[in-house]
Order: C-alpha cells, then sequence, then structure tokens
C-alpha cells in the first residue's frame, strides 16, 4: 500500500505544479487566438511573482496579492496590444522589449519597496482547501479535491474556455479574428477589440501564474523564480495546439517532468543531479520536434492586421 | 522586417541620414534620463548626484574606463550574436547559451592541454570557444531546419539546459575544491589572453572584439554573402525566387551568432577569469538583447551602444554602492531608450 500512497502523493502533486503551466498557457492561448503572439511571458510571470510577494507581504492576503498580479500582468497585455494592434509595432520585438521591462522590474521592485536587503520575508504559503463530500472519495478525492483553490481555478479556466471557443458564437468570433482577419472584419467581427481584450486577459492570466510561484512551496521571492517556465508555457501551447484542453494535458505532462526531476533527485539513483534539472527543457525540446508538425497554429499568428489598408504588416 | 529598413537609407545621403538617425536617439536618451530623474527625485534622492555618478564612473578614473570596456566586450558580441539572425528575421535567444558551452568548451581545452605553450594553447582556446558555441547554435538551427521548430523557444529552452551543464562542469568535473561558488580550476597560463594594460588589467579580447565588429558590419554590409542574409530577412519570398536558399540562410546566421557568442564566453575565460565560474555570463542576454534592438539591428550602430549601455551599467553599480540607489533602476532608463527609439519610427512612417 506504500507505493501506491506515493503515487497518489505524485499525481497530487503534478497538480499542484501545473499550475503555473495552465494559467501561462491559457493565457498565451486567448491572445494567440486572436493572432498577438506574445513572447514576454517569461517577464510577465517574473513581474508578477515579484509583486503578487510584496503586496501580499503588506496585505498578509493573498487573494489581494494575486489580483495585483493579476492586474500588473493585464497592463503588459495593454501595452502589448497598444503596441502592436494600435501602432502595427512588430509583435517580437515588442514581446522581447516587454520581457526586458519585467525582468528588470522583477528585481527593482523588491528593492525599492524593502530596501537592499540580504534575505527577503516570508509570506504565507498556500493551503489546501479540501472540498467537502468529494474530497472524502477515495484516491480521487485525495488528488482531485484535497488541493489549494489555484488549481480548481486553473483546471476550472480550462473546461471554461474549452466551452466558450467551441461552443458560443462569441467563441467563434474570436477563433477567426487569428484564422482570418480580412474575413473577419468583413462579418463586422471587430478585430481589434477581440484583440485588446483576449491579450489583456491573457496577460492577466500570466501575471497571476508568475504570483503562484513564491507562495507554491518557497514562500519568498528569489530572483529568477520563474526558471524558465515562461518560455516553457509559449512551447506548449504550441503544440499544445492553441487548444485549451489540449494546453492543460501538456501542462499535467511538464508538472509530471518537473516533479519526476525533484523526486528522482531526491532519491538519488547516481545520475548527477544537473541531468534531471535538464530534463524539462530537453523535453520540451523534444516534445517540439515530433509535435510541430501536426500542431495547428492560428494563420494570422504574429500578425498586425491593418483596417485601413486591410492589409497584414 | 522593419528593424533593417534603417540600413537602406544610410547609404542614399550618409550625412543627413546619419544626422536623422542621431536625433531620435539623443532625444530617447534625454526623454528617458529625465523620465527616470523624475522617479529617483520622487524617492527622495539627489537626482543630479545619481546621473553624475551612472554616467561620469566610466571617465573619471583609469579603473573605471577599463571597467567600462570589459563589460562592453561580452555586451558586444551577445548583441552581434542577436543581431545577425535578426538579419534573417530570426530572434536568437540563447546567446546566454552559447556563451556558456562557449566558456565551457574553452576552459576544457583550457585544462586538458594546461602544459601547451601559450601560442598554441591560446588559439585553442579561443578556437574551442568559438565551436563549442557555433555547435550550441547549430542545434536550435539544425531544428529550425528540419522540424521547422521556432528558433525563438528552442534557443531559449537551451540556455536552461546549458545553465544545468555549467553547474555540473564547475561542481563535478573540474571542480576547484577550495572555491565556495561552483567554479573550475584554473586553465593552463598558456591559454590566457595577453595583456594590453597592467593594472587595472585590461586584456586583448578588447582587439578581438573589435575585430569580430568590424568583420560583421563588412560582412553584413559590404559582401554578397551578407546582401543575401539581409535580403532573407527583408522578403524571404521574394528571396527564395531569386535563388536566395533561404533555409539555409537561417541555419548560417544562428552558427554564426553561436560562435560569437562562444567567443564571448572563451574571452571572459581566456582574459578575465581564467577559469569557468558559474554564473559568469551575468545578464549579459538580456542587455545584449536590448543593445540589438535599441540598435534596430544595425550592425554598425551596436558598437556604439553597446558602449553606451556599458557606461549605464559601470555608472549604475557604483550608484547602488555609493548611494543605494537600486542598480535595476538603469534598467528603465534602458527600456524607455528603446521605446522612444521604437516610437521614433512610428512617428516617421506616420509622416
Amino acid at each position: 500500500m506504500e507505493s501506491l500512497g506515493q503515487v497518489v502523493n505524485f499525481l497530487k502533486l503534478v497538480l499542484f505544479y501545473a499550475v503555473p503551466f495552465i494559467l501561462a498557457g491559457q493565457g498565451t492561448m486567448l491572445a494567440g487566438r486572436t493572432g498577438v503572439f506574445n513572447v514576454a511571458q517569461e517577464g510577465i510571470m517574473l513581474f508578477g511573482s515579484a509583486v503578487g510577494f510584496l503586496i501580499t507581504y503588506y496585505t498578509g492576503s493573498p487573494l489581494v496579492g494575486v489580483l495585483a498580479a493579476l492586474l500588473s500582468g493585464a497592463m503588459f497585455g495593454l501595452a502589448l496590444s497598444y503596441f502592436t494592434t494600435t501602432l502595427k509595432m512588430d509583435q517580437f520585438v515588442i514581446g522581447l522589449a516587454l520581457f526586458f521591462v519585467g525582468f528588470g522590474l522583477h528585481t527593482l521592485i523588491p528593492k525599492l519597496a524593502l530596501g537592499i536587503v540580504p534575505s527577503l520575508p516570508r509570506i504565507p504559503t498556500l493551503s489546501e482547501v479540501p472540498i467537502p463530500l468529494l474530497s472524502q472519495i477515495p484516491i480521487l478525492g485525495e488528488i482531485f479535491f484535497k488541493q489549494n483553490l489555484f488549481v480548481y481555478f486553473a483546471v476550472l479556466l480550462s473546461i471554461f474556455l474549452w466551452f466558450f471557443m467551441y461552443r458560443t458564437k462569441a467563441g467563434l468570433e474570436m477563433r477567426s479574428v487569428g484564422e482570418n482577419p480580412l474575413a473577419a472584419d468583413s462579418l463586422g467581427i471587430n478585430v481589434a477589440v477581440w484583440r485588446y481584450s483576449m491579450t489583456i486577459l491573457g496577460g492577466a492570466l500570466i501575471g497571476m501564474a508568475g504570483a503562484y510561484l513564491p507562495m507554491e512551496f518557497a514562500g519568498t521571492f528569489t530572483p529568477n523564480i520563474v526558471a524558465g517556465r515562461g518560455w516553457i508555457a509559449i512551447a506548449l501551447t504550441f503544440f499544445g495546439g492553441f487548444a485549451p484542453h489540449t494546453i492543460l494535458f501538456g501542462s499535467l505532462f511538464f508538472a509530471g517532468i518537473d516533479g519526476l526531476a525533484s523526486r528522482v533527485q531526491v532519491g538519488g539513483f547516481g545520475i548527477p543531479y544537473q541531468f534531471l534539472l535538464m530534463l524539462p527543457y530537453l523535453a520540451t525540446i523534444l516534445v517540439m520536434v515530433f509535435s510541430f508538425k501536426r500542431a495547428r497554429v492560428p494563420a494570422f499568428l504574429g500578425q498586425n492586421y491593418d483596417r485601413e489598408t486591410r492589409s497584414m504588416t | 522586417m522593419s528593424v533593417q529598413t534603417e540600413q537602406v537609407s544610410l547609404k542614399r545621403s550618409p550625412v543627413r541620414a546619419i544626422l536623422g538617425q542621431f536625433i531620435p536617439y539623443l532625444v530617447a536618451v534625454l526623454v528617458a534620463f529625465v523620465a527616470v530623474g523624475v522617479f529617483i527625485a520622487l524617492m527622495g534622492f539627489d537626482v543630479f548626484k545619481a546621473y553624475q555618478t551612472i554616467l561620469f564612473t566610466s571617465f573619471r578614473t583609469q579603473n573605471g574606463i577599463i571597467q567600462t570596456l570589459l563589460k562592453f566586450i561580452p555586451l558586444m558580441l551577445q548583441a552581434l550574436a542577436f543581431t545577425i539572425p535578426l538579419a534573417t528575421g530570426k530572434f536568437n535567444i540563447g546567446g546566454e547559451g552559447q556563451m556558456i558551452v562557449g566558456g565551457i568548451g574553452a576552459t576544457a581545452v583550457g585544462i586538458l592541454f594546461s602544459n601547451l605553450p601559450g601560442y598554441i594553447l591560446l588559439p585553442m582556446v579561443i578556437a574551442a570557444g568559438i565551436i563549442a558555441g557555433g555547435l550550441w547554435g547549430l542545434i536550435p538551427a539544425w531544428l529550425l531546419y528540419k522540424f521547422n521548430i521556432n528558433e525563438i523557444l528552442s534557443t531559449v529552452l537551451l540556455n536552461f539546459v546549458s545553465f544545468q551543464m555549467i553547474d555540473f562542469v564547475a561542481s563535478e568535473v573540474w571542480k576547484d575544491p577550495v572555491a565556495g561558488h561552483p567554479t573550475t580550476i584554473p586553465i593552463g597560463e598558456g591559454g590566457w589572453l595577453p595583456l594590453l594594460w597592467d593594472t587595472p588589467p585590461l586584456h586583448a579580447g578588447l582587439i578581438l572584439a573589435i575585430l569580430v565588429a568590424i568583420g560583421v558590419y563588412i560582412y553584413t554590409n559590404r559582401t554578397t554573402g551578407g546582401y543575401e542574409l539581409i535580403a532573407t530577412g527583408a522578403n524571404p519570398r521574394a528571396s527564395k525566387v531569386f535563388g536566395i536558399d533561404v533555409q539555409k540562410m537561417f541555419l548560417l546566421s544562428l552558427i554564426l551568432a553561436g560562435g560569437i557568442a562562444g567567443l564571448s564566453g572563451a574571452i571572459e575565460v581566456s582574459g578575465y577569469q581564467h577559469r569557468l565560474i558559474k554564473d559568469f555570463q551575468s545578464n549579459f542576454l538580456v542587455l545584449g538583447l536590448i543593445i540589438g534592438l535599441i540598435a534596430k539591428g544595425n550592425n554598425l550602430a551596436v558598437p556604439f551602444v553597446a558602449f553606451f549601455i556599458a557606461v549605464l551599467e559601470v555608472g549604475a553599480s557604483a550608484m547602488q554602492r555609493t548611494m543605494a540607489i537600486p542598480v535595476e533602476m538603469v534598467y528603465i532608463v534602458e527600456a524607455l531608450v528603446l521605446l522612444f527609439v521604437l516610437l521614433s519610427d512610428v512617428v516617421r512612417r506616420r509622416r
């Protein structure tokens, strides 16, 4: 029975680890579906982690911290929208510039708020919120229904997004904006409004993904806390074909590798730990190799639409 | 790629074009400094003293000048590793990993053949860095060529792989037992770059870096091969029609970038540290990106922008030491400069 307990614990951990991937992946997907290729994830998450940490520290409430990170992520989304959708600037150039801004600010604002100190204060980590009745189910209850609120939110969000995109008229409109903005525009769909709203919403989710990290285990903030998860989120959105359900499963896969790497590291096995820590990144590349040909990408991803000339830039 | 349009206008009427390019930069820098200045003042610091420190630390003392040049070398090389693929429309975010792997290659050769005399070992160390970095750049290039895998993702993911490689090399393979931080044993003295200046030491990597910058400029702006590179970025479809192997251009530019980033790693090892230290790559990658973007991909502008950023970085760390203003404040200046430089393009396009 001991090994069963280990498996249950591991699966529980996988869901727990998957949250930032799910949130950032869905955020990338939302903007991407309307044709905006956001590449600032890593920067937005770094900034979100710093904001989430600081606000939680000052207010004592993780909820307020997360809301602040959400807002700050939305600001990044707004900036990305303005420069690309309105000013028609290159999406990658602006994305990289915003990555730089987030990267710079994420170590600046803790210093401004707390001074240049050797070690930062601690905040409470997220606690489990068991769901009544459901958490009583053997095994499944332990894995799925004894998690923190973020886990529930991330999974429900994914389900909701799937329903919205594939079962509602608005979702169809939204998808058409990324597939063919010209056609969408001629049907009276407001391309710019869809691009703005989805990029801002996506940015908010990515900011939230960042805020999760200091509250996950560490209970404090460290520079570069995101450690490439933002970039991995882009990759998994790609081979998830910009679909909410595949992004959810892709996130679980990555979280599984993350969990495995940390488990095996503790367990020894004689492999130098450095090679285990490479696994998530190598796995990402490997999965891209196997899925890139089949992955469905919005046809006009990364291109700005100019309404006046009815052309792409 | 809108980033490349500048080089065309430069050829038309040199003086006016250069002026026309320089003025937006000047305005961008001024506005950025004023904006951040207001912010610093609101925080209750002495703005003028802060800016004096930022701008003049590099020029006041011999030490300041040399510190700035030592920063300038890797920054410029990192920026070139970004701008060369940018010319073809590809984004290399892997300069960091390529630098690390270049550093590992240089260190490996420098330790394994530590007894060889300088005239053999030094070229070997430098070449090992270039080759190792180039190979690390070959991986994303090949993935792009063979599987059409987005280079932004593959290059950046390989950075994270390289972080573990350097940790492995510096804390397992050639671990220096006395060092607290993961560090390798020193490379053979034959592998050290000669010094241009003794105290404080300035190594000959500066000359190598400048030669590379000149070489890159000549290649991209004055040769047929370089023209094909830029044509690929300007209009891949037209280039294909006119017989340029676009895929090969992507491949070539990413490998070249890897080699240059690898060289920057080898120079750090051979010229400065004489050993491999974990995290030696500092924040050169993101600064290289911002330099390349501020220069709008123009390889002639890269060295000048890199020098400017090196001055800011050296000044900012002095500012944190003496005035307790966070060094990251300078990131805001840099980001704003970039923003205004990019916006000046939009303004010009609208007119």
